[in-house]
């Protein structure tokens, strides 16, 4: 018996969830097509005999069973960026134009916000705010590697962030993390509902903090690597109630090659809005990739 | 900490494009043309590029990419923004076999040929390999001493091609 457990009802094929958990997952990297082109790219992997698959559901993904692949030329020059598989979910729900007004509230390390730089072609601006120092230097390294040009970064509590007005908004919030549970174990074990339910009011004011800086009609998403309802559903739910965001709509998210399981409807004794079904949850033993919610909001 | 606090630091003086594609093109003879999608600051003593567009007003920790530090004399690139401008130089840039690319990727100081440093004037210059731009590198009597940030760096390992 472990935390999990409490989600034996929600998950489906239980059994294989919980197998999947001690099977390490294989380094995934995101071709930078500010820097180099997809087939060139693909030429020089082969060339030095590297075994790398690109994803089924995306170009730019690649499966890179090697050793050390930050070590690699193509990392340390910014070709590539270790990056996890759905980490690149967001980003493409998030569907940046070239040329709009982002913010990435809870941006470090930057793999998101530099895959967003790149779907925007260096064109327009993106806001990357991360309070705290010690992950700034993450971020803005991995900015510079990658020559994401269009990025300045900011450092307010994304709670308060003071103004402006965004086409689309990106909260991927910190989280209980249960999903990275095969790339490091220990992560299940730190697990609980307390520290779900500490996680959630910051959650919840990020959200409705994101909401509030929208323009109508533009896009927020929201991310976790969790499977936990209080930190997923609970503050999609929270946000789209409070008066203060002036609302929105759920989405469908639906990612060709990927398979999704629906947001949850109810969770213990609450019950959600029938439009939470248009989130996704993703379960490792589904797709062999790590655990990941996510959920798009168009604002009214 | 509040970005009040932090704001006492963070100030970013807008430059003149023209005048930082100046400094450039007299080191590299970069055209002035590559700089004209960018907005320029200077916070302290470095200089910041951003794709060109209009900043709302924050209080921002990093503007862009930070392309030049203006510290010592002569002005230092980075290796990053070499990574971006320096395709586009037509001097001062030295292109390198398997062997020294490696060295030059590892952080290592090497002698350098004549031929190899043909275009080269003492002072910092544009390392190429394979086509690809690699970072700055300090030149000066035939020795090229990498400048490629420690965390940018590859594992030293003797003898061993990087292709």
């Amino acid at each position: 018996m472990d935390f999990l457990d409490r989600y034996r009802e929600i998950v489906p094929d239980w059994e294989a969830f919980r197998a999947v958990q001690s099977r390490p997952l294989i380094s995934t990297a995101r071709i930078n097509t500010l820097k180099i082109g997809r087939d060139v790219l693909l030429e020089r992997l082969a060339e030095q005999g590297l075994d790398c698959r690109p994803f089924q559901w995306y170009p730019l993904g690649l499966k890179l069973d090697v050793d050390s692949p930050g070590k690699l030329l193509e990392t340390l020059l910014g070709f590539i960026h270790i990056q996890e598989e759905l980490s690149m979910v967001p980003p493409l729900l998030l569907d940046p134009q070239p040329g709009e007004r982002i913010l990435d509230l809870c941006a470090s390390p930057g793999s998101k916000t530099t895959q967003i730089s790149a779907m925007m072609e260096n064109r327009g601006l993106v806001i990357a705010n991360e309070p705290s120092l010690a992950r700034v230097s993450a971020l803005r390294s991995n900015c510079e590697r990658l020559g994401a040009m269009n990025v300045a970064i900011t450092r307010y509590d994304g709670r308060n962030f003071p103004r402006g007005l965004f086409h689309r908004v990106l909260v991927d919030a910190p989280c209980s993390a249960e999903g990275r549970e095969r790339r490091g174990a220990g992560v299940i074990a730190r697990g609980s509902c307390q520290r779900s339910l500490d996680l959630q009011a910051l959650q919840i004011g990020l959200l409705k903090s994101a909401l509030r800086l929208t323009v109508p009609g533009g896009v927020v998403v929201y991310s976790t690597c969790t499977y936990s309802p209080e930190e997923n559903e609970m503050v999609v739910q929270a946000a789209l109630d409070a008066v203060e965001s002036s609302g929105g709509h759920l989405e469908k998210v639906k990612t060709p090659g990927l398979r999704e399981c629906p947001g949850l409807e109810e969770w213990k004794a609450t019950i959600f809005s029938p439009q939470m079904r248009f989130a996704a949850r993703y379960y490792p033993h589904i797709n062999d990739t790590g655990g990941f919610f996510v959920a798009k909001i168009v604002k009214s | 900490m509040s970005p009040r606090s932090s704001r006492a630091r963070n100030v970013f003086e807008p430059l003149e494009r023209e005048a930082v594609a100046e400094i450039w093109n007299s080191r590299f003879a970069i055209p002035e043309s590559v700089f004209s999608g960018y907005n320029f600051f200077r916070k302290a003593r470095s200089i910041w590029a951003i794709s060109d567009s209009q900043l709302p007003g924050l209080s921002y920790e990093a503007i862009g990419m930070r392309i030049m530090n203006c510290k010592d004399r002569p002005w230092k690139p980075t290796t990053c923004a070499l990574q971006v401008f320096g395709p586009y130089a037509e001097k001062n840039t030295m292109h390198l076999q398997a062997a020294s690319a490696r060295l030059f990727m590892e952080g290592k100081t090497q002698e350098v040929d004549a031929v190899t440093a043909e275009q080269c004037e003492s002072g910092y210059v544009v390392v190429f390999y394979r086509g690809d731009v690699l970072g700055c590198g300090l030149y000066s009597h035939g020795k090229l001493v990498s400048q490629i940030p420690k965390e940018r760096r590859l594992p030293g390992k003797e003898g061993e091609d990087i292709s």
